[in-house]
C-alpha cells in the first residue's frame, strides 16, 4: 500500500492543466469550410481535436451532404447525432460528428432549431443509419424529421404522449413532491398512509396495510382519514 | 387398410397446417389469418392491442401478403441477448422483413447523469453496456478531462489502456462463445466463461468489483495496481494464448460452425458504414476504421498495432476478427506492461468539479464499435447535456437489413455475430 499512498501525495504536481482552445492542426479544414460553405457557416470554432460550426437546421441536409460528397472533406462516417435542450426559452440543436480520413479532427455540426417548430430534413437519404438516431431524437426530444420513412418512438411505448430529455420535463409525481417545491415526501404523513388509495378504483390492498385504528369519533362529518392525516 | 394408388394427390404438408390453423381459429372465434394481397393486417397478429400504423415503415411491415405471417421473437427469449423483440414476418421459414422493438431496458441513464455529478456519472454509465464497463467509463472521463481542462498522469494513462484491452479480450471471448451458443453448441461458452472470470478477478483484484468497476476517475484512476492484480495478470498471460487457440480449435474448423456463418449476414463496407456499423463488424467488411487509430486517445499514439480487418463480411469473417483482435490486445497488453512508468495514477481533482461552460467530445473504440460521449457544460457541478452513442444500438440496424431470404433459425445466429448488449442499446 506504501506505493499508492506516496503517489496521490504527489499527484498535485501531476495535474497539469491545459489550454481549452488550443489551435488545432486543422487549419487546412477550416479554410476548406470557409471557402465551401461561407452562406451557411457561423459561429467557426476549434479546440485539440474538434471543428465545429452551427448551420440554420433547414438547411442541414444540404450541408451534409456537401460534407459528404465533396471530395476535399470526404466526412464519409456519420459518428453521432444528437439534440439538445438548450431550455424553455432557447431553442433546440441537433448536433452531428463527422469523420473523415483527410480530417485529423472530428467535424461537429450544430444545426439549429426553433423551438416552438422544431422541424429539420431528414439524413436517412445520406446515411441510412441515421435512422435509429433520428427516431431516438424525435422519442427524447420530440423533433420531427420531415421526409424520414419511420419516424415513432423508439424507447417509449407509441401512446406515450411526452418527450423525456426536454429541460421542461418533469416527471408527474416530480412536481408535487420534488425538493425544488419544498417538498420532502417522506415528511408528508398522508405518503405513509395507504387508506387515501382504499376508494380509487381497481385497487386492493391486504386489510393490514390499511391504518384502521383511528378512532371512529374523530372523524368529523364530510372529513375523510386522509384529511385527518395532513398536518394542519 | 387404406389404398393408395399411384394417382392419389398427397397434400401438401403446408396446406394441411393451413386449413387446421384455420379451423382451430374459426372455433377460437377469431377471423381468419392471412389476408388478401398486402393488406394491412394489424397489431394483434403480435398480441398487442389493435392501433392504425404510425408510419410508411410500420404500415409496410403489418402488411401481410398471401402465405405470410408475423411472429414475435421475444422479449422473453433465451438469445436475445437481453430483452428485446423482434417482429419478423416469415413465409413459412423464410424471413421476409424484421423490425426490432426495443425499450424493454430503458432506464433514461442520459437524464439520470444530468442530475449526477461529474463524478458520479462515471458510476451511471457502467450497467449501460455491461460487458465492456472499462470503456464506459473511458469515454466520459477523457470528455470531462477535456472540459476540466486536466490531463492524468502517464502511469493513469497506462493502468486505463491495460484494463481496457483486458476487457476488449474478455468482451470478445464471450462473443465467440454466445455465437457458438445461439447455434446450438453448448461447449464453448463454458470455456468462454471461465476465460472472463480469469479476467474479471485480475480486474476486481485492481477495482474491488466484479462487474461493474467504476475504477475510472476524472483525472486517472481509482487504484494503482497491487500485487495480487500483477500475480494473476502473470499466471493468466502464461496461458491465455493456449485457452483461447483451445477455444479457436473447437469452433473454427467446425462444420456445422461454418455452414451457418460462412456467406451469413454479408455485409458490404459501403452498406456497413451507411448503417453507421463501427468496431470489428465494420473492420470484418473491410473497412479499416477503428478509433484508436483514426483519433488516437489514451496512449494507442505510442503503442504499435496494425488495423486488422477481414474481406468477406459475414457472419464467419466478423468472428475471425474478434479472434484476430483478441490476439492484438494480448500483443497491445504486452507492450503496455514493458513500458508502464512509475508515478501516481491520480491528477489532484477535488470531488464536485464545475468545468467552465464548454463542449467536449470524446470516441473510444469499444469491444462493439465507436462508443462516443457528447458532453455539456454550463459551468455547475453536473453536465448540462450528457449524450452517449452506443455501438451496438446503431449496429443493430444491420439485423433487418442482412436477414430477408434467411431461414428463421439464422437471426439469432446472425444477430449473435454483430455483437449486440441490450443494456448498450437501450440504454
Amino acid at each position: 500500500m506504501e506505493h499508492v499512498r506516496r503517489s496521490r501525495t504527489a499527484a498535485h504536481a501531476l495535474g497539469r492543466r491545459r489550454a481549452l482552445t488550443t489551435p488545432v492542426a486543422a487549419g487546412a479544414l477550416v479554410r476548406l469550410l470557409t471557402e465551401h460553405l461561407s452562406a451557411d457557416l457561423r459561429d467557426l470554432w476549434t479546440d485539440a481535436d474538434t471543428v465545429e460550426f452551427t448551420i440554420d437546421g433547414a438547411r442541414a441536409l444540404d450541408v451534409l451532404t456537401t460534407l459528404r460528397d465533396d471530395d476535399d472533406f470526404a466526412f464519409f462516417m456519420l459518428a453521432d447525432a444528437a439534440a439538445v435542450d438548450y431550455g424553455p426559452n432557447e431553442h433546440f440543436e441537433v448536433v452531428y460528428h463527422l469523420f473523415s480520413w483527410k480530417h485529423p479532427a472530428w467535424l461537429r455540426v450544430r444545426a439549429r432549431v426553433d423551438r416552438a417548430e422544431p422541424r429539420l430534413p431528414t439524413i436517412t437519404g445520406l446515411w441510412e443509419g441515421a435512422m435509429f438516431h433520428e427516431r431516438e431524437m424525435y422519442d427524447m426530444m420530440g423533433i420531427v424529421f420531415d421526409g424520414n420513412r419511420d419516424l415513432r418512438r423508439i424507447y417509449m411505448s407509441p401512446d406515450y404522449r411526452s418527450f423525456p430529455h426536454r429541460k421542461d420535463f418533469v416527471l408527474p409525481d416530480d412536481a408535487a413532491d420534488s425538493a425544488a417545491a419544498g417538498v420532502n415526501p417522506l415528511e408528508r404523513p398522508e405518503t405513509w398512509d395507504l387508506t387515501r388509495f382504499r376508494d380509487a378504483p381497481g385497487v386492493t390492498f391486504a386489510a393490514s396495510e390499511l391504518r384502521e385504528d383511528a378512532p371512529a369519533e374523530a372523524v368529523e362529518d364530510g372529513e375523510t382519514l386522509a384529511d385527518q392525516s395532513r398536518p394542519r | 387398410m387404406t389404398t393408395i394408388d399411384r394417382d392419389t394427390r398427397i397434400p401438401d404438408p403446408i396446406e394441411l397446417d393451413r386449413a387446421e390453423e384455420e379451423r382451430l381459429r374459426a372455433a377460437a372465434g377469431l377471423g381468419p389469418v392471412r389476408t388478401e394481397r398486402g393488406e394491412y393486417a394489424g397489431f394483434d397478429q403480435v398480441g398487442i392491442p389493435d392501433r392504425p400504423p404510425q408510419t410508411e415503415r410500420e404500415r409496410e411491415v403489418y402488411s401481410l401478403d398471401e402465405g405470410e405471417m408475423l411472429v414475435n421473437m421475444g422479449p422473453q427469449h433465451p438469445s436475445t441477448h437481453g430483452v428485446m423483440r423482434l417482429v419478423v414476418k416469415v413465409r413459412g421459414e423464410i424471413i421476409v422483413d424484421i423490425d426490432p422493438v426495443l425499450g424493454y431496458l430503458h432506464r433514461g441513464i442520459e437524464k439520470l447523469c444530468e442530475n449526477a455529478t461529474y463524478t458520479t456519472v462515471l458510476t451511471y454509465v457502467d450497467p449501460m453496456d455491461y460487458l465492456s464497463t472499462m470503456h464506459n467509463e473511458h469515454a466520459p472521463a477523457i470528455a470531462f478531462e477535456k472540459l476540466y481542462g486536466i490531463e492524468p498522469p502517464r502511469r493513469a494513462e497506462y493502468i486505463r489502456a491495460l484494463v481496457v484491452e483486458l476487457n476488449r479480450i474478455f468482451s470478445h471471448g464471450l462473443m465467440m462463445g454466445f455465437l457458438a451458443l445461439d447455434m446450438g453448441g453448448l461447449t464453448p461458452i463454458l470455456y468462454a466463461f471461465i476465460n472472463r472470470d480469469e479476467i474479471v478477478d485480475m480486474l476486481s483484484a485492481i477495482s474491488g468489483q466484479r462487474m461493474l468497476f467504476n475504477f475510472f476517475r476524472v483525472g486517472g484512476v481509482n487504484f494503482d495496481t497491487n500485487d495480487e492484480f500483477l500475480s494473476r495478470l502473470g499466471t493468466w498471460r502464461s496461458r491465455v494464448m493456449k485457452n483461447i487457440e483451445m477455444n479457436e480449435h473447437m469452433i473454427t474448423d467446425n462444420e456445422i460452425f461454418r455452414a451457418r456463418t460462412i456467406g451469413m449476414g454479408t455485409l458490404t463496407g459501403q452498406e456497413a458504414i451507411s448503417l453507421g456499423v463501427t468496431g470489428p463488424n465494420l473492420r470484418a467488411s473491410g473497412v479499416p476504421f477503428d478509433v484508436r487509430r483514426a483519433h488516437p486517445y489514451s496512449i494507442y499514439r505510442e503503442l504499435e498495432f496494425d488495423v486488422i480487418t477481414q474481406e468477406s463480411g459475414d457472419s464467419y469473417a466478423r468472428y475471425l476478427q474478434r479472434i484476430a483482435e483478441i490476439k492484438q490486445s494480448i500483443h497491445l497488453i504486452d507492450q503496455i506492461i514493458d513500458r508502464m512508468p512509475h508515478g501516481p495514477v491520480q491528477a489532484q481533482v477535488p470531488g464536485i468539479i464545475r468545468p467552465k461552460p464548454g463542449r467536449a467530445y470524446a470516441a473510444v473504440e469499444s469491444p462493439r464499435g465507436l462508443y462516443s460521449v457528447y458532453s455539456i457544460s454550463d459551468g455547475g457541478p453536473n453536465p448540462y447535456r450528457f449524450r452517449m452513442r452506443d455501438p451496438s444500438f446503431i449496429s443493430l440496424q444491420a439485423v433487418p437489413k442482412v436477414m430477408p431470404g434467411k431461414l428463421v433459425a439464422d437471426t439469432m445466429a446472425v444477430m449473435a455475430s454483430f455483437d449486440p448488449v441490450m443494456g448498450g442499446v437501450d440504454k
